[in-house]
């Protein structure tokens, strides 16, 4: 059957709004930036020329870029395990269904819908040396957001506060899915709490586990939010990220290649991540 | 009798961590309801001497102007979800119920969108947003986030799911595409859409980065933004700026506590396929 040019056009058609939103905000922009990072580039964000790796080793040699790499390491490699035993934990403890459930589900999940601006400013409160509650509770004399030494594990504490309703769910869910028939039948063969952790629970969310490892991974490794609130990526450059320092040197200087340079620092660095996250999804699919 | 010991203490250790993790908010609503000298005694105190003091919401609704801030993050935030699950339909559609060439090509195309994270394009983004005239307005505060790669492949597993034969006998009584994506597909997938919906909703009630970029006017900021605005307006103090971040939490804290089940239902299984 021959089709009509309609019929033949009809599957672009439908594919049309997605195809020019994915082409205008994101891939036109990958390209641009890709551009940028080679390239001279004006005020106005005109190409005056191509420049190999000059903006390159311009951003490797400037200390606010190594400040920020080394923060946004820092961030991450804190925040993701920290994040992944503290909302493992909540979820074991919350695994078996009983009278006080629903309340301790609530509260566990609460941080997922306070939004970012409102705990950081929160924070602020909270972690102020004079009149915040936390020195006085603890007998501290820490500065917390205004000493070099603590600011970034404020910012740390904050990242982590903020995940754990999300990542107390998705871990909540996989423990729960675990058939109640395995850990019957290891405990009758004579299984410890410990021994039907280690053998039958852990092992069988693995894939939950990579999942959320990974998406903490990227969105530590995003972390600009807090720091634009509490900071401005200080003192001294001590909570500087990447996408910080993106959104100072493009948005705030018009630098668009040293801008453009930083991003592609910081995708190179999530693809890794965002790769096994493809990877463990898959598998959770399966497993369902 | 010792396993129910260690059942109460358990009890108690998680009411205990939850106590811990929701302090932060108790700790914002106490200290709003606090006088500046209440607020600046030592040793500070958690509890305010009575709840009768309002003043600090009443400066706050009389300085800043929060409920156009909640209009403006609802409009952005419905904008953006309806948009994304329009696209995410028919794209989704198409995928599943079309041969044609290059199909593989585009699907992974949409697809690798996902792979880059919308923060790192906010620079770039911002200039076209800039040129196209969109500066300060709901269009542009919405328009990148329309792309929905992940929606489109939730909605394309679950179309796969339906019968064929629906549509083949749809088609034959004369049904158009159109029509029977949207009067019989669409409603077919209310679940997964609802689920969808509410995803995209919060994430988009949430966001902070870009709509701080594109906006400049006061009347357009979102509510995440514009409480943010509060530290920086004459005559404010900590009381008052937490006086306007509680005021700006009860539409979530509302949605949250009433539709808590459905919508960890929806977040979690959203985040089960990429």
């Amino acid at each position: 059957m021959k089709k009509t040019m309609a019929q033949r056009l009809k599957p672009y058609l439908f594919l049309m709004p997605m195809l020019v939103f994915a082409a205008g905000f994101v891939y036109y922009p990958f390209f641009k930036t890709f551009l940028y990072s080679f390239s001279r580039v004006n005020a106005r964000g005109d190409i005056l020329g191509f420049v190999g790796l000059q903006n390159f080793t311009y951003l490797f040699s400037r200390r606010e870029f190594s400040a920020a790499l080394g923060n946004t390491l820092r961030l991450a490699v804190i925040n993701v395990p920290v994040t992944v035993a503290l909302t493992m934990f909540l979820a074991l403890l919350c695994t078996r269904k009983r009278g006080i459930s629903a309340a301790a589900e609530t509260m566990f999940a609460l941080p997922m819908a306070i939004a970012m601006s409102a705990v950081a400013l929160i924070f602020k409160v909270l972690l102020n040396p004079t009149v915040g509650y936390v020195n006085h509770l603890f007998g501290l004399t820490v500065g917390w957001y205004r000493d070099k030494n603590t600011a970034l594990s404020g910012i740390i504490l904050l990242t982590v506060w903020m995940g754990i309703g999300f990542n107390f769910l998705l871990f909540l869910s996989a423990f729960r899915g675990v058939p109640d028939q395995l850990i019957e039948s290891a405990r009758l063969d004579g299984a410890g709490g410990a021994a039907v952790f280690f053998f039958i629970r852990f092992p069988l969310i693995t894939p939950t586990l990579l999942y959320v490892v990974c998406t903490n991974m990227v969105q530590a490794l995003m972390t600009s939010g807090p720091v634009m609130i509490l900071t401005q990526g200080g003192p001294s450059r001590s909570t500087t990220t990447l996408i910080y320092m993106m959104y100072t040197s493009g948005y705030g200087s018009s630098n668009y290649s040293l801008a453009a340079c930083v991003v592609l620092v910081t995708f190179a660095l999530t693809l890794v991540c965002t790769l096994l996250a493809f990877a463990a999804e898959r598998k959770k699919v399966h497993y369902q | 009798m010792k396993r129910r010991m260690v059942r109460l203490l358990t009890d108690a250790l998680t009411l205990a961590l939850g106590f811990v993790v929701v302090f932060p908010i108790l700790y914002g609503l106490m200290g709003a309801f606090k006088s500046p000298a209440e607020f600046a005694a030592q040793p500070p105190t958690v509890l305010p001497r009575s709840f009768s003091y309002t003043d600090n919401f009443a400066f706050v609704l009389r300085t800043v102007p929060l409920l156009r801030y909640f209009f403006n993050s609802l409009t952005v935030a419905v904008l953006i979800s309806t948009v994304r699950l329009l696209a995410a339909l028919l794209a989704a559609y198409a995928f599943v119920y079309f041969e044609f060439p290059g199909r593989g090509l585009l699907f992974m195309l949409v697809l690798a969108t996902m792979m880059l994270p919308g923060d790192t394009m906010t620079v770039t983004n911002y200039q076209t947003v800039s040129r196209l005239g969109l500066l300060n307005t709901y269009l542009g505060m919405s328009i990148t986030s329309f792309v929905g790669a992940s929606q489109m492949f939730m909605l394309r597993q679950n179309f796969k799911t339906m019968p064929t034969a629906i549509r083949e006998a749809a088609i034959l009584d004369g049904c158009g595409d159109l029509r029977y994506l949207f009067f019989i597909l669409t409603p077919l997938s209310r679940p997964v859409l609802v689920t969808l919906f509410v995803q995209s909703f919060i994430g988009a009630w949430n966001t902070y980065l870009w709509p701080l970029m594109v906006t400049s006017h006061d009347e357009m900021r979102t509510v995440q933004v514009g409480i943010t605005m509060l530290t920086s307006v004459e005559g404010t103090n900590y009381e008052t700026v937490l006086a306007g971040v509680m005021l700006s939490l009860i539409p979530a804290l509302f949605v949250f506590l009433f539709l808590r089940r459905g919508i960890s239902k929806a977040m979690t299984a959203g985040s089960l396929v990429g």
